[in-house]
C-alpha cells in the first residue's frame, strides 16, 4: 500500500541518489597495499578491505564508499594520494 | 627497534632509489634542489626524463594525478581544485624519503670501506606511498601489465628493458616486505 507521500518521499531519495567511489584494478598496486589502504583510510575491518580488494581484483572495480558528492571527491583525493585509481560517480550507474 | 623500521641499502641502491625519487619530483615540478644523478648517468634514463620539461599530457603524470571522473568536464573542474594540492603532497612524501636516501648516500660516500648504510626509524606509511608511487611511474615507462612478469623475464639480458623492469621489480619486494613488516 502506498500513500502520496510515500512517493514523494521515493522521488526525493531518487532525485538525491547518492554518490559513489569507485577503485578500478590495475597491475602495479599490490593486493596486500590496496587492502591496507583501504583499512587505513576508511577504517574497515581486514575482512571488509579484503573483500573489497578481492572484487576489485576479480571484477575489476569496486564501489568502496557510498555518500554525498563532497565526501566521495575528498576520498577520491585520498586514494590519488596513495596512488589508487579511483573516481567518483552517481550511484545508479555501477 | 622502537616502533619504526629499518632498511638496509647498499650503494647501488641507495643511488637507484635516491635518482627515481629525483626524477619523479622533477616530473611533478618540484626540481629545487641538487641532484644525485646527471643527465648523462645511465640511471637518468631510467624515467626517460632528461632535460625534458614535464607536460600534463606525460603519461606517469597522468596515472599519478588521474581524473576523477569520467566526464571530461567535472574532471577538469576537479583538476583544477585539487590537483596542487595532490601534487604537493606526493612531492612532500618524495621529499621526505630523499632526505633520509641522501644521509645514506653521503655516510657511504664518505666512509670507503663501507658498501651499504641503513635508513633507521623510517615511516612506513611515508615510505610505502612513495615505493608505490616510484612503480607506478615506471610502470607506465615499461608499460606493465598482467602477465608482464614471464615476458621481461624473457628478454635477453643486454635488453635495457630489462634492467628497468629488475628495478620495478625489487621496487615491489621492498614494498611488500615493508608491509609485511608493518602489519606482523
Amino acid at each position: 500500500m502506498s500513500t502520496m507521500t510515500d512517493v514523494d518521499l521515493s522521488l526525493d531519495q531518487l532525485l538525491d541518489r547518492p554518490w559513489v567511489t569507485v577503485v578500478w584494478d590495475d597491475p602495479v598496486n599490490l593486493m596486500t597495499y590496496v587492502t591496507y589502504v583501504f583499512i587505513k583510510l576508511f577504517e574497515f575491518t581486514p575482512e571488509h578491505a579484503h573483500e573489497l580488494m578481492m572484487q576489485v581484483h576479480n571484477e575489476g572495480r569496486a564501489a568502496v564508499t557510498t555518500g554525498s558528492r563532497e565526501e566521495m571527491e575528498r576520498d577520491v583525493q585520498r586514494l590519488h594520494e596513495h596512488g589508487l585509481w579511483a573516481t567518483l560517480q552517481r550511484d545508479d550507474k555501477m | 627497534m622502537g616502533d619504526g623500521f629499518a632498511l638496509d641499502l647498499t650503494l647501488d641502491e641507495a643511488h637507484i632509489l635516491i635518482n627515481l625519487v629525483e626524477q619523479l619530483l622533477e616530473l611533478l615540478g618540484d626540481s629545487n634542489f641538487e641532484h644525485h644523478y646527471s643527465n648523462d648517468d645511465p640511471l637518468a634514463q631510467l624515467m626517460g626524463l632528461g632535460a625534458e620539461v614535464p607536460t600534463p599530457e606525460d603519461p606517469v603524470l597522468l596515472r599519478l594525478l588521474p581524473n576523477a571522473y569520467a566526464d571530461p568536464e567535472a574532471s577538469a573542474d576537479f583538476r583544477r581544485y585539487t590537483e596542487p594540492t595532490l601534487r604537493r603532497h606526493k612531492s612532500e612524501v618524495l621529499r621526505s624519503i630523499r632526505t633520509e636516501l641522501a644521509l645514506i648516500v653521503d655516510e657511504i660516500g664518505a666512509d670507503q670501506l663501507s658498501n651499504g648504510g641503513r635508513v633507521e626509524e623510517l615511516d612506513g606509511d611515508i615510505w610505502l606511498v612513495a615505493l608505490n608511487d616510484l612503480r607506478l611511474a615506471l610502470s607506465v615507462r615499461l608499460n606493465i601489465e598482467a602477465d608482464s612478469f614471464d615476458t621481461f623475464e624473457l628478454l635477453p639480458d643486454e635488453d635495457p628493458q630489462k634492467a628497468v623492469y629488475a628495478v620495478y621489480f625489487w621496487l615491489g619486494w621492498l614494498q611488500e616486505n615493508l608491509l609485511a613488516a608493518m602489519i606482523s
